[in-house]
């Protein structure tokens, strides 16, 4: 078997595993000052305000345009989302009542749930 | 000793074959790569038992013959999605869980749309939790519930078991929950109060976007998105490399946007007034002190975990009420203590003679 210090591949990949530690490592330690947290949301702050110009001028545009707007797409996405999760609600409710219906008066439903009487093997016992 | 006297000149020939062989296998599989999906991932037969908003409510259907007493309901994390605890068979959680003999439920979170940006943590704590836990006890028969948190999962966990202290929940387990916020260095400096201004961020985006969220947590580790991709490259010809990375990269950058005032509270009463660890924190008026929980509970941490360093998850077990209470540290990450190879060497069976006894 060849010799790991001496075989390309494996300098390769512990050349990029020791990188990504020292990157890692470097970054943690700058990332900790303050300055970079003052940077960084300065930077997200200018970003979000304009990003939220951006959105109220191309929704201006869109409409000027005949166009759906993304507000309009997210409420129709919305409404969609909202018939999806009533047709989960009919379908929980049909599965409910199937499972009523297939059982006997006051019996028990036609695929009982298992039993809970389950309890924990013995010590050094097999699971089943 | 020479370098060259450690080389086996007779296996030049076979290396080289090798690596011909795996070039060419790497542009096959790269090729394969990009026009193929990844594989199906949280597909543990399951019916959806209540839906509202951004809350979602599973239940796992039971494997076994005989099931434990007490019900288990999962609250995931309610910045990432609950397939993680459930990636592919043989390395799902939840089909463990289930072949154990387990009942497994799971409140499970979906993006939040723009108008619930007024989603408040008593709308998560006061409400969303409770009303599982109802559907929980309605289903199953049983009033007792084991909660099992994930992450922020374990800390919405935590509020929910010291306001509601005398029950239903009769056992809790959290997996790499922070408690001392001031311990999540990075994430501090991130959200210094002297420079982030957490109101005009909430006031102009309404919910947090997931970019935000997924960049906030890459810069923990910046190179390592790029490092993994070099490493994809070089195992793309491994089909089981392939596998497991495209797994856990479609469930990392599956981030879910939070809602505005649920971030706005995490935030303030957390991130800059650590009030859970200082045993100050309320939710909607109602004191939420975890020296109130007295339930027997299982803290699982990892020693490599970067998004909630340990030393953030340790007051957990000094704080907690419970006098049956253990942690356990375990090898491995944030993710990997819950998923993949090491989790079901170590967690899953650790968690499996942990619970089975005390859900009965």
């Amino acid at each position: 078997m060849a010799d790991k210090s001496n075989d390309p591949a494996a300098m390769w990949q512990n050349m990029i595993g020791e990188m990504e530690k020292g990157f890692n490592a470097f970054a943690n330690q700058a990332m900790a000052s303050p300055e970079v947290s003052k940077v960084v949301n300065q930077v997200g702050g200018i970003s979000a305000g304009a990003q939220k110009q951006l959105g109220e001028f191309m929704e201006k545009y869109l409409v000027g345009m005949n166009l759906p707007s993304r507000a309009q797409m997210v409420a129709m996405a919305e409404r969609l989302q909202s018939i999806e999760g009533q047709l989960n609600e009919i379908k929980a409710l049909l599965h409910q009542v199937h499972h009523n219906s297939t059982a006997p008066d006051g019996g028990p439903p036609a695929a009982p749930k298992p039993p809970r009487t389950r309890r924990p093997p013995p010590a050094g016992g097999e699971q089943k | 000793m020479s370098a060259a006297a450690g080389l086996d000149l007779a296996s030049i020939p076979e290396r080289i074959q090798s690596e011909v062989q795996r070039a060419i296998q790497r542009s096959i599989k790269g090729v394969e790569y990009i026009a193929s999906s990844g594989p199906s991932l949280g597909s543990t037969p399951k019916d959806i038992l209540h839906v509202r908003g951004t809350m979602n409510l599973y239940h796992y259907r039971p494997v076994s013959d005989e099931i434990y007493r007490v019900p288990i309901l999962i609250v995931m994390a309610t910045t990432n999605r609950g397939y993680i605890l459930d990636l592919v068979p043989g390395q799902s959680f939840i089909e463990f869980l289930l072949k154990r003999g387990y009942d497994v439920y799971m409140l499970d979170w979906t993006a939040p749309r723009p108008e619930e940006k007024s989603l408040r943590m008593e709308d998560y704590v006061l409400d969303f939790i409770p009303d599982c836990v109802r559907h929980v006890q309605r289903d199953s028969g049983e009033t007792d519930v084991t909660v099992i948190g994930y992450c922020f999962g374990g800390v919405l966990s935590l509020l929910y078991g010291s306001i509601f202290a005398g029950g239903p929940m009769k056992n809790l387990i959290c997996f790499t929950t922070p408690v001392d916020f001031r311990e999540m260095k990075l994430f501090q400096n991130f959200s210094d109060r002297r420079y982030f201004d957490v109101d005009r961020l909430i006031d102009s985006v309404g919910n947090v976007p997931p970019e935000m969220i997924l960049s906030s947590f890459e810069m923990l580790r910046p190179a390592s998105r790029a490092a993994s991709q070099v490493a994809l490259w070089e195992n793309i010809w491994n089909d089981e490399y392939v596998k497991s990375y495209r797994m856990f990269d479609r469930w990392a950058t599956d981030t879910l946007p939070l809602a505005g005032e649920y971030f706005r509270t995490i935030t303030k009463d957390l991130m800059w007034d650590n009030k859970l660890y200082n045993g100050v924190m309320s939710v909607g008026g109602r004191p939420a002190d975890i020296s109130k929980i007295t339930v027997p509970i299982l803290h699982a941490v990892a020693e490599h975990d970067h998004i909630v360093p340990y030393d953030a998850a340790k007051p957990l077990i000094e704080k907690i009420g419970s006098t049956d209470k253990e942690e356990v540290m375990l090898k491995g990450g944030h993710v990997s203590l819950v998923a993949g190879a090491n989790a079901v060497k170590r967690l899953w069976p650790k968690l499996d003679s942990w619970l089975g006894e005390r859900s009965i």
